[in-house]
């Protein structure tokens, strides 16, 4: 692992292996605390993902071919989202994590109008759960308010955790102290996540395969989520 | 001179409310137990982690309560708080104690951060604990953000949003 602060964290996406299961949205709903929403609010588009999986088809029924792409918030090195924010409510920070200071939004919705991959997510109400649920809501990730935005982190309170321990235990960050929820709780291990910097990480070799692309990388935004294409 | 007589009056009856109003209102403790922080850190030579055990290899520094207090608190010992202690102890009831340091939900703090990696004392944000022959009611400073990044700033440490928002 590199030193401290020449990190660029980057996930990689393999197709061939995501079953579209869903586990890795569940996983990122109870980690970061996303309001559930209700069914009409869903049928207006008010749906809250930090993660979510896009769903394609190709063929004609019933030689259909289905893809899954787990979609989180794809980190990019040039992102459109924090140029527009007038208050510095986003921002990308050295390790390359594009992070959300929810204290600070004032909920304009310039950054979910500029992001060409909608990641991001209004709170048109303040989140509600059963009372029930109130005690297992993670305590490292706030409660958002209504009327800010919120998307996904990295799960960056895990890395400041994992930082802490590592510096705690005199030692350097190790491949693996840090993952996302979603590519910890992933069955089929779909989702690899690392340090794109790190010539020896797992992210980094599969970011150079053959099958390696990303997202509308026409537009220049330099995601660092990448997917590995489906092959037979 | 009579009405004058009568005023003073008045307001001393007045003033004897307020002062009978006043201590009455003092009496009633604020946390559940008076706990003595000067005995058992100066007379006993406790320190701070003994207790709060969590407050070095943790982000939260754990509050105290019957496990770690029946450790010492076996009997009865000759002092009305000690006494209710061991009732706690005994009918196996948790101290009710009430939460005085509280940062905001939208804010992180670590105790390990900042105990173990930052070697901070712990009076740096609890004052001199060791004169508390009180337990806390208010926090010793107010810890607004302005007074977190005071110590940042000198300290030359990251004030970057994310490391405390998220």
């Amino acid at each position: 692992m590199q030193e401290s602060g020449n990190h660029r964290w980057g996930m990689v996406i393999d197709l061939n292996k995501c079953t579209g299961c869903g586990e890795c949205v569940a996983a990122c709903k109870v980690e970061n605390n996303v309001a559930i929403v209700g069914a009409e609010e869903s049928e207006m588009d008010r749906t809250m993902f930090w993660m979510d999986i896009i769903t394609t088809h190709e063929g004609e029924y019933p030689d259909t071919e289905v893809t899954y792409f787990p979609r989180p918030c794809f980190h990019c090195d040039n992102p459109p989202c924090t140029k527009v924010c007038p208050v510095r409510a986003t921002y990308r920070n050295d390790e390359g994590i594009v992070t959300q200071i929810f204290p600070q939004c004032i909920g304009c919705r310039y950054c979910m109008a500029a992001c060409p991959y909608t990641v991001k997510s209004f709170n048109w109400f303040a989140p509600d759960w059963p009372e029930e649920m109130n005690s297992s809501l993670n305590p490292d990730v706030s409660v958002r308010p209504v009327g800010v935005v919120e998307k996904c982190t990295f799960c960056i309170h895990r890395l400041q955790k994992a930082k802490e321990l590592a510096r705690a235990e005199d030692r350097e960050l190790r491949e693996g102290d840090y993952l996302p929820a979603c590519s910890e709780s992933c069955p089929t291990d779909a989702i690899s996540f690392g340090d794109l910097n790190d010539p020896h990480s797992e992210v980094n070799k599969l970011a150079k395969s053959l099958r390696a692309f990303r997202m509308l990388e026409e537009l220049g935004t330099e995601p660092k989520v990448y997917y590995l294409s489906k092959v037979e | 001179m009579h009405d004058i007589r009568k005023y003073l009056v008045t307001l001393v009856k007045i003033m004897a409310i307020f002062m009978l109003w006043g201590s009455s209102w003092a009496q009633e403790s604020f946390q559940p137990v008076q706990f003595n922080h000067d005995y058992h850190l100066g007379d006993l030579g406790l320190t701070c982690l003994d207790c709060h055990k969590n407050a070095k290899h943790q982000e939260r520094a754990s509050i105290p309560n019957i496990d770690i207090c029946s450790e010492c608190h076996e009997d009865e010992f000759d002092n009305v708080e000690a006494d209710k202690v061991f009732e706690y102890i005994s009918f196996e009831t948790a101290i009710p104690w009430k939460r005085v340091h509280r940062v905001p939900d939208h804010a992180y703090f670590s105790h390990r951060r900042h105990v173990q990696l930052g070697e901070i004392d712990c009076i740096v944000c609890h004052g001199d604990v060791e004169q508390m022959a009180a337990p806390f009611e208010r926090p010793f400073v107010n810890m607004d953000m302005n007074w977190c990044l005071d110590c940042h700033e000198k300290s030359q440490i990251s004030d970057e949003c994310s490391d405390c928002h998220r």
